[in-house]
């Protein structure tokens, strides 16, 4: 029991770090993911193939790849990082394409006679993209949103491989010294459990927050 | 009392592809006048009415609203360029839509979807909005749902929101797309009499629909299309009474048995028959093709 309880410090250190970098990453991530969707609607000819290539290949290769690209590539380049700071910058691209496709659905959702409907009343593009479509998008995305930062949470963890001090490489440092594995394994899934449960507890709260989703007025 | 047309659509013709859905369409819609479209599925009455707006861009002819040209200018050689936005908005700003799905925006209550054209598109003040916005609802029965959210309330309600929002705006013309194909038929009636005391307004208004009976008892003028063109365009009394057009015969055939059969008793006399020239069942319809607002 004490040997538990004296691991309680280092695990809740280790836990602002995946907070920190995980919650900045999916910070940026939706930002860049928004943003990449409201380009690629805005100048869909110009834009649809760039789009395309980077959810393309972004999906399609697995997240420790783009991290060690980020962390040992760029170095090559003359642009080093600390290991957070690169954990972050790749966590974000790599969210940033799941962010987008988000969106997009959010957008995809909103049926056309409500944009026709728009334009027949001689509302503008912006009034429409602000006022019409862009609360319902959002509404229609939280669920998925919350989702995905719960994800890029977990994804976190790959970080501990270049010995950013989270909560995985902290488990893995107690087991490596102690030979235990019951007690750090479970304080590392109880830790997940923990901000993964409050991301979901915050979006179903944002969700009975929005009048129009409620099925009793 | 100017002669010209609010609304005019002279050979106006409209392709997807290689399919020509619009095959010249000529209409005069004048003040005051109510027009309904009548026509098979796939006639592309729909689509004339989005012409109307330009909700859908015509390729061939010219839709005029209040002698402007909507939807092209013409550059110094005479040829046609697509308007922007901007100008097409400002060239049908008299004309406003009631859709067959109602296309209420459903994260809006009641008085922010009337409010909504006012305060997005005319830059009218918040409260001037929503008095304008309350006067509409209360013109349709609903000023009481006013902060009720759409998906509260039944479709024929949805439809007069629907026909609100269109009113609020203070249109000139009133385009109709089968506003009341998408309701349960005993819902049909509250919208229909809100169209009709539009009618006795003078609200001009063009319409597509399947209510035959109501096409005949309200327009001014039918007009039946077939196949992207205008097959037979008049009063509803030549239309649904002595159409001598084989197709539109066939059209009607259905609407008129179920007219007669519930009620075979009043099947008109021979004598009656032999006075009109018609056929007893014309005959007996054009009994009920009478001015508007009977």
């Amino acid at each position: 029991m004490n040997a538990f309880l004296s691991m309680v410090p280092r695990f809740a250190d280790a836990m602002l770090v995946t907070l920190e970098v995980s919650l900045l990453a999916a910070f940026l991530g939706m930002i860049g993911g928004f943003a990449l969707n409201a380009l690629r609607m805005r100048f869909s000819k110009a834009l649809a193939i760039p789009y395309r290539t980077y959810v393309w290949l972004v999906r399609g290769m697995p997240y420790l790849s783009q991290l060690v690209i980020v962390y040992f590539g760029l170095p090559v380049l003359g642009l080093t990082m600390t290991a957070a700071q690169a954990t972050i910058v790749s966590l974000s691209i790599y969210a940033a394409a799941y962010f987008a496709e988000i969106f997009r659905a959010g957008w995809a959702s909103i049926p056309h006679g409500q944009i026709e409907a728009a334009r027949a009343f001689g509302i503008g593009r912006r009034a429409a993209f602000r006022a019409i479509e862009l609360p319902q998008a959002l509404a229609f995305a939280v669920p998925l949103l919350a989702n995905q930062v719960i994800l890029v949470i977990k994804e976190s963890a790959v970080a501990s491989i270049i010995t950013v001090p989270e909560l995985t490489m902290t488990a893995s440092d107690i087991v490596a010294s102690t030979y235990t594995y019951i007690g750090p394994y479970a304080m590392l899934i109880v830790c997940y459990w923990l901000l993964t449960q409050a991301v979901a507890l915050i979006a179903a709260r944002a969700s009975a927050l929005i009048p129009f989703l409620q099925k009793t007025s | 009392m100017s002669a010209l047309p609010i609304l005019q659509l002279k050979a106006v013709g409209k392709s997807y592809g290689a399919t020509r859905v619009l095959k010249g369409i000529d209409l005069d819609v004048m003040r005051g006048e109510i027009v309904t479209l009548i026509g098979p599925s796939g006639s592309g009455k729909t689509t004339a009415l989005r012409c109307m707006n330009f909700l859908e861009a015509y390729d061939e002819g010219e839709v005029w609203i209040k002698g402007q040209l909507l939807g092209y200018r013409l550059n110094g050689r005479a040829e046609r360029i697509r308007d922007s936005d901007e100008s097409i908005a400002e060239v049908r700003r008299p004309v406003a839509m009631v859709f067959q799905q109602f296309n209420l925006w459903p994260h809006m209550t009641v008085l922010a979807n009337v409010a909504a054209p006012l305060v997005l598109s005319k830059k009218i003040g918040k409260g001037e909005a929503r008095r304008k916005a309350l006067a509409a609802l209360q013109r349709v029965g609903l000023e009481h749902k006013a902060d009720a959210y759409p998906a509260r309330l039944s479709g024929g309600q949805q439809q007069r929101v629907g026909i609100a929002r269109a009113l609020a705006i203070e249109p000139e013309v009133m385009l109709l797309d089968e506003p009341t194909s998408a309701l349960d038929p005993e819902l049909v009636e509250e919208v229909l009499s809100v169209i009709r005391s539009l009618a006795q307004d003078g609200m001009t208004m063009v319409m597509v629909t399947h209510e035959m009976s109501f096409a005949a008892k309200i327009s001014d003028k039918v007009v039946f299309m077939e196949a992207g063109k205008i097959v037979e365009a008049g009063p509803p009394a030549q239309l649904f009474g002595n159409t001598r057009t084989p197709r539109l015969q066939q059209f009607l055939k259905p609407w008129f048995d179920r007219s007669l059969s519930p009620t075979p008793t009043s099947t008109p006399n021979a004598d009656n028959a032999a006075t009109t020239g018609l056929n007893p069942p014309e005959a007996a319809l054009i009994v009920t093709v009478t001015g508007r607002g009977a």
